[in-house]
């Protein structure tokens, strides 16, 4: 019983981080329809960002974190306007942006490589380590629940009820109409990939505090994230964070029964299940 | 009639390569309602397109009271007094109708306008108000258009172009949202610009007509001569 509560309290904490990544991922890709593969590489340059600030030059995490974002949105940013804009301009099919997407995860990623060096980077942060009856966790852990408190409810706050979170729903729900009513469907491309980046920038710069930078770490990240969306339903935020708690949860409680060297392919079959089952996703609302 | 509010000089659109509208003039005078008639694939929904900016024009111009807004994007048009209303309902449908119609003044800088034209919107088309919580997508086609109708008058346009706001509607809606488009017309002095394939039920509400044939122009003037003629329309 202890074990089970362990592995509950495991699957929030890995939820909370995939959550971020499918609110993140998906974000750009409900509004856009861009599958932004690169997002997984902008995570890794994120938490290398961080560690070269404070692991290397010695500031505190918080400002590592701020440049983790900054560097983020930057890539982020620059991603769309040099490599998908030009496609949309010129009206490429979807697949497309899809193959460049996978270009610029590769170029990203050795450059990464490149300018860091190849091998795992860690940085030296103290961490409290809590026992609350049975259960263990860490400040880490903490922190990685909380940002996705923090963030998944401003963002959900900042969609309801801003004029630019408003028109991010009706680009979402219909790219032409919004364009209809006057919305810079630009502007709010650009603004979905700048919020998309910065979220990635949280979970990456925990990471690296947790378990230290690699530059294949992107990989998991960005995979977890699409995982996130598809299994909860594209086009819903709520969807994403649920459906990256439901993959951290049944990752973590798989390990009750399932050896510890299947947990990496849970994820799929949580995926293809889904896919085979529920195509639509587990939280999408009946939309059409 | 006086000067003209919306015009097009020589307009030429289509998609990718191929032209869709070769060289179409046309003149909407201020409070006029012009209909543009057409069976299907004669290229009115591009040219509608092509005027409103969705489309980028391939040639000649668009002029909204004598100054040229050839290519100019929808944000623009919209800020400037034009609204579009697209064909197949042009709303949100996973949004609330509260939403919509927000959303409809969404390029509005001055918001304290928006509760007077929400309520214009809402003498026009009660349900949108007694509905107002309600996802758009449940609604009926008929709401659906009647809400589309809505958000494009919450920006409080002088020109407001439709296309086709009679498809998949059933007749008695269509006599419906035809009385409500007069109505914007003659109260709220919006000029307006139709596109239509039901000539039997558009064609009443007309103060003149233009009909399109593979891109071109082929009639233009009163409706009058059309009204005898309106079996023969149809063959169009």
């Amino acid at each position: 019983m202890d074990l089970l509560l362990q592995l509950f309290v495991n699957g929030v904490i890995n939820g909370s981080h995939y959550a971020l990544l499918g609110i993140g991922f998906g974000l750009i890709f409900a509004t856009t329809r861009i599958v932004h593969f690169a997002y997984g590489p902008i995570f890794t340059f994120a938490a290398y960002i961080a560690w070269w600030l404070s692991g290397a030059m010695g500031l505190p995490i918080w400002l590592g974190l701020l440049g983790a974002v900054a560097a983020a949105v930057t890539i982020g940013l620059l991603s769309y306007l040099a490599l998908y804009r030009p496609l949309e301009l010129n009206r490429a099919p979807p697949l497309v942006p899809l193959i460049a997407s996978l270009g610029l995860y590769i170029v990203l990623e050795n450059l990464t490589g490149v300018i860091f060096g190849s091998g795992v980077r860690v940085v030296d942060v103290d961490y409290g380590i809590f026992f609350v009856g049975p259960v263990f966790f860490t400040s880490i852990h903490v922190w990685q629940v909380g940002s996705f408190v923090i963030l998944g409810l401003g963002l959900a706050a900042f969609l309801r009820y801003s004029r630019y979170g408003k028109a991010i729903l009706a680009m979402t729900d219909d790219p032409d109409m919004a364009r209809v009513i006057g919305i810079d469907t630009f502007r709010i491309t650009l603004l979905v990939f700048a919020i998309g980046s910065l979220v990635s920038a949280v979970p990456a710069t925990l990471i690296l505090v947790k378990n230290g930078a690699s530059t294949h770490m992107g990989f998991a990240a960005v995979f977890m994230g699409f995982v996130a969306v598809i299994v909860g339903g594209v086009g819903s935020l709520r969807g994403a964070a649920a459906g990256g708690f439901v993959v951290g949860l049944v990752e973590s409680l798989g390990l009750w029964k399932i050896p510890t060297e299947w947990q990496a392919s849970i994820a799929f079959i949580v995926l293809y299940l889904v896919i085979m089952l529920k195509p639509e996703g587990l939280f999408s609302m009946a939309r059409r | 009639m006086s000067e003209a509010i919306l015009e097009t000089k020589g307009l030429a659109a289509g998609y990718g390569k191929k032209r869709a509208v070769f060289g179409v003039d046309l003149s909407l005078a201020k409070g006029e309602k012009l209909l543009i008639l057409g069976h299907n694939g004669a290229g009115k929904t591009t040219l509608l397109r092509a005027i409103f900016g969705l489309i980028e024009p391939m040639a000649g111009s668009v002029m909204l009271e004598g100054r040229d807004i050839t290519g100019r994007t929808p944000a623009a048009n919209v800020a400037d007094g034009v609204a579009f209303v697209p064909q197949g309902h042009g709303i949100f449908k996973s949004l609330t109708v509260r939403d919509n119609l927000e959303l409809g003044a969404f390029a509005e800088n001055d918001k304290g306008k928006l509760p007077e034209r929400l309520e214009t919107v809402h003498d026009l088309f009660p349900i949108l108000k007694e509905r107002a919580s309600q996802v758009a997508g449940t609604f009926s086609g008929g709401q659906q258009q009647m809400l589309a109708i809505g958000m494009a008058l919450m920006h409080g346009p002088r020109v407001l172009i439709l296309d086709e706001p009679s498809i998949g509607l059933a007749p008695n809606l269509v006599e419906r949202v035809m009385e409500a488009i007069a109505t914007i017309n003659e109260k709220l002095g919006a000029s307006i610009l139709m596109v239509e394939q039901n000539v039997q039920l558009s064609l009443p509400l007309a103060d003149r007509v233009m009909v399109i044939k593979t891109g071109v122009t082929v009639y233009e003037g009163s409706p009058e001569p059309l009204r005898d003629h309106v079996e023969l329309m149809k063959l169009f």
